[in-house]
């Protein structure tokens, strides 16, 4: 990478401004890469600060500007400095977005398919391997991966968190997705690896949210206005790509997990319906990308981002656009409408909250807290939903909706970092928990949990499994993750042999397959041979999750072509549920 | 990725894949060193070391939810690998599965000691097991049972008479050699030998005791046992859940533990250790009398 070659929209020439920071050389960052905004925090040895960029923000859109060598010497700023400027820069095809929602994904996935009316190119064959991306540079498209784009702009992250500290920064904790895969984990982690970033904990976004709660309940017993009862919160956090719901309960400091669960739905989907809305014609009007259609798409967009944004306060709002080359958009456009548009999505948020409070076990009346964060928590219609299932009257309100992510990850940092704090502010804990089953396919195209959605981390099960045919002598055992009762639902991590099992008739031999997940949400599985026992068998066989590295669309299906089921594992009926 | 990791890779993650790889030693450790021992049966096959998890979470078999709950957040606040490092894993996994037994279990328990209903009923069933747990046990039932010993006859290691009560009911689960057994139950004259699910047993053994009768004065007193001894199972299953159900919500409700933070003493860390030993030796034991008999099908492991 050579970096002159690109600006970053965080990218900040030094600052009058020097704080000059007491900090800690190890401790670890916090960072939030939201989908369309990104803020990062460090603990300071006394509290969690927020970091600003040379424009004085907080939360900087996430987005990385490809600019011609030429070009990119003059303008160091990323896109223009003022705000309407730098939205459209941002549209003109030049910059690429969104890549949380793209990174890590086969483009089979609907999500990509979605964001190909974004101003940037996205390919897809439709084959199951990575997407192609390309932004316009020089009205020529120049190709790149999400995690390049990604790591670029965490490197300019990084650069600006040393300018601030003056110290080099070498750990990370990153708020991720409920919904993210270990395989998207796994991209995460090499984007911050190409940005010299490790990666010390990825916490789903609401787990980090939980810890700030904690810290605040903690806080209020330490200046005797609280008691010490524990406390059952509901988090809520929707932002532009994906939206997660959690049930933390919390009490003496410890945040206990009890339940998440999350989807790939955000403010980009109700964008996009919006849109569609306006325009009845958009799939067919921007079917292929030409220079005119891009900056028009780029206009309606900001003018329905717009309207959005004041649909949260207004109860109408009226847009006026002019798209160019004959297309005009002017409408009135009211609240029950947008909501009517968007009912698939509200509905689906609703889905995630109930199944979140059904798998605690919880009814709403023990809810003691609702918290609701991210950016699409400020539309009316999200908030009445929430509030409703659970059955309140307002929100949590201490919570900053836009800070509460990265400022939990900073405290995260913190905490893993090995800091301690004497005024007993770093005294937490969060015990996470498994966001998917976790398991292999076996009974044929079954898939068999070994260690079910919400476990508490670290987490080590481990089950029996037994071979289908008579002399059977290698096993397959392919790992899958996700809620689906069939493997091929659900997303394949990785797969490897057993060899060598001892001759016998089908049923007879016992397969152990354990699974291992440390606190740094590292997947280890062990399999071998248990019974029968003797100098004959195999050693066990460990292996690191994920193990796929690209095109997993297609291996799952490979692999069922050219071995059927003769390497086919069954599990061993359970007796005794322990 | 690999490359990613083992540029990183401290001496942490060295240790970490060190000790990690002992879960293929624990289970192909050979037994030889140790005595196979009978081991103290319940319903389930984890809890047979329930006094351990009690030991592991430092709280008593009579605890409330509430102090296992605090004494297991305690617990994780100084044991967490994000709090102790890498050495608190394997721990953490021991307090989570102890946590997570418990805590099923113990809305049970609760119920048992504060009301009536199920007074006395532990989970745990009265007979003992010879090697592992396995899929069905045997049951005499007591009410048909007319004492004629030729179960005790025949198999002497399993069954054992009551003189008291003038039956005989089952002392080790599969004491006897699977034959001996076998002619044992078909020499009963009233067909009083049951196989049933193991997960049944417990409640079965319970019921069949004879329970004392509330009285009212000096009337009605006295001990009773159920005439039918599956149905009332079957209701007694039944209630059970219900009373959980309602214990889960109820305490979830006046969830009031307050954080006390009492540090433990020396011995107390000492036995909680101890006990964290013992349940992982254990749980190798129930594999490896397994593997001892895999002639037959039985269920080992957790």
């Amino acid at each position: 990478m050579t970096e002159q070659l690109y600006t970053v929209a965080s990218d900040s020439e030094t600052t009058g401004e020097d704080k000059s920071q007491m900090s800690f050389p190890d401790v670890a960052i916090g960072i939030d890469i939201g989908t369309s905004n990104c803020s990062v925090a460090v603990w300071t040895g006394h509290q969690v600060d927020l970091l600003k960029n040379t424009r004085n923000q907080k939360g900087m859109r996430s987005y990385v500007m490809f600019k011609d060598d030429s070009l990119s010497a003059g303008v160091t700023g990323g896109a223009t400095r003022e705000h309407g400027h730098e939205e459209r820069d941002i549209l003109s095809g030049s910059a690429i977005f969104n890549m949380k929602r793209l990174i890590g994904r086969m483009d089979t996935d609907e999500v990509v398919q979605a964001s190909k009316s974004l101003p940037f190119l996205v390919q897809t064959l439709g084959i199951g391997v990575r997407p192609f991306i390309a932004a316009l540079v020089n009205n020529m498209w120049r190709s790149t991966t999400p995690e390049e784009v990604l790591a670029i702009f965490l490197l300019e992250l990084k650069a600006l968190v040393e300018m601030h500290l003056k110290h080099p920064v070498r750990n990370a904790v990153l708020t991720i997705p409920v919904a993210f895969s270990r395989f998207q984990q796994t991209r995460i982690e090499r984007a911050c690896a190409m940005a010299g970033l490790h990666v010390l904990r990825l916490m789903p976004e609401p787990t980090a949210i939980a810890l700030l709660y904690a810290q605040q309940q903690q806080q209020l017993l330490h200046d005797n206005m609280g008691s010490g009862i524990e406390k059952i919160a509901l988090i809520f956090n929707m932002g532009a790509g994906y939206c997660d719901a959690a049930v933390a309960a919390t009490a003496g400091g410890v945040s206990q997990i009890r339940a998440l669960s999350g989807s790939t739905v955000g403010g980009e989907d109700i964008l996009q319906n919006v849109m569609r809305h306006l325009m009845p014609d958009f799939d067919s009007l921007y079917a292929g990308q030409t220079m005119d259609r891009i900056k028009s798409i780029g206009l309606l967009r900001m003018a329905t981002q717009d309207a959005i944004h004041k649909l949260a306060t207004q109860e109408h709002v009226e847009i006026n656009v002019d798209l160019g080359g004959g297309h005009k958009v002017s409408k009135i456009l009211d609240r029950g409408e947008f909501e009517k548009v968007n009912q698939s999505i509200f509905e689906k948020c609703e889905g995630i909250i109930k199944q979140c409070l059904a798998d605690a076990k919880l009814t709403p009346e023990d809810i003691n807290d609702v918290i609701l964060v991210g950016g699409c928590s400020r539309i009316p219609k999200i908030r009445s939903v929430v509030l409703g299932l659970c059955k309140k009257d307002d929100s949590y309100s201490g919570i900053d909706p836009l800070e509460a992510a990265v400022s939990g990850a900073a405290l995260e940092g913190a905490i893993a970092s090995g800091v301690s704090d004497p005024s007993g502010s770093l005294d937490l804990l969060t015990i996470q928990a498994t966001p998917m089953n976790l398991g292999i396919r076996a009974d044929g195209g079954n898939f068999a949990a070994i260690i079910p959605r919400n476990t508490a981390v670290p987490a080590r099960r481990d089950m029996l499994f037994t071979t289908t045919h008579d002399n059977q002598t290698e096993a397959l055992i392919a790992v899958y993750e996700g809620e689906g009762n069939q493997a091929e639902d659900n997303h394949l991590l990785g797969y490897f042999k057993i060899t060598g099992i001892p001759a016998a008739a089908k049923g007879t031999v016992e397969i152990n397959v354990c699974m291992d997940i440390d606190a740094g949400n590292v997947l280890r599985v062990f399999a071998g041979v248990v019974k029968p026992q003797g100098q004959a068998v195999p050693p066990f066989i460990e292996v690191r999750m994920p193990t796929l590295d690209d095109g997993h669309g297609w291996c799952g299906q490979a692999l069922a072509k050219m071995y059927g089921s003769t390497l086919d594992v069954a599990t061993i009926p359970k007796k005794l549920h322990p | 990725m690999v490359g990613f990791f083992s540029l990183c890779s401290s001496t942490h993650y060295y240790h970490l894949q060190l000790r990690n790889g002992s879960v293929q030693y624990e289970l192909i450790r050979p037994i030889k060193y140790r005595p196979r021992s009978i081991i103290r049966c319940c319903s389930t096959t984890r809890g047979k070391a329930r006094e351990d998890y009690y030991q592991v979470l430092g709280v008593t078999v009579n605890s409330t939810p509430q102090e296992i709950k605090e004494a297991y957040r305690k617990l994780q606040k100084r044991h967490h690998p994000d709090i102790a490092g890498y050495k608190g894993h394997d721990y953490t996994l021991l307090l989570n599965e102890a946590y997570k037994v418990l805590m099923r279990n113990s809305p049970r328990n609760a119920g048992a000691s504060g009301r009536g209903f199920g007074r006395g009923f532990t989970g745990n069933g009265y007979s003992c097991w010879n090697g592992p747990v396995r899929s069905h046990a045997l049951f005499v039932d007591e009410n048909k049972c007319i004492g004629c010993r030729e179960c005790v006859h025949h198999a002497g290691e399993t069954f054992a008479m009551d003189d008291v009560l003038g039956s005989a009911h089952v002392e080790v689960q599969f004491g006897d050699q699977e034959q001996k057994i076998q002619v044992a139950v078909e020499s009963c004259p009233v067909n009083c030998i049951h196989w049933v699910m193991s997960e049944e047993l417990a409640v079965l053994e319970f019921l069949a005791r004879p329970q004392q009768k509330e009285a009212h004065g000096v009337f009605g007193g006295g001990w009773e046992r159920p005439r039918d001894v599956f149905a009332a199972a079957n209701n007694f299953t039944k209630r059970l859940q219900r009373e959980e159900q309602q214990d889960m919500a109820r305490q979830q409700r006046y969830n009031n533990g307050d954080a006390c933070e009492k540090g433990e003493t020396e011995r107390q860390a000492e036995a909680r250790h101890r006990a964290g030993q013992e349940l992982r030796w254990k749980r190798l034991r129930d594999v490896w009398n397994g593997l001892r008999d895999w002639t037959k099908p039985g269920v080992d492991g957790p």
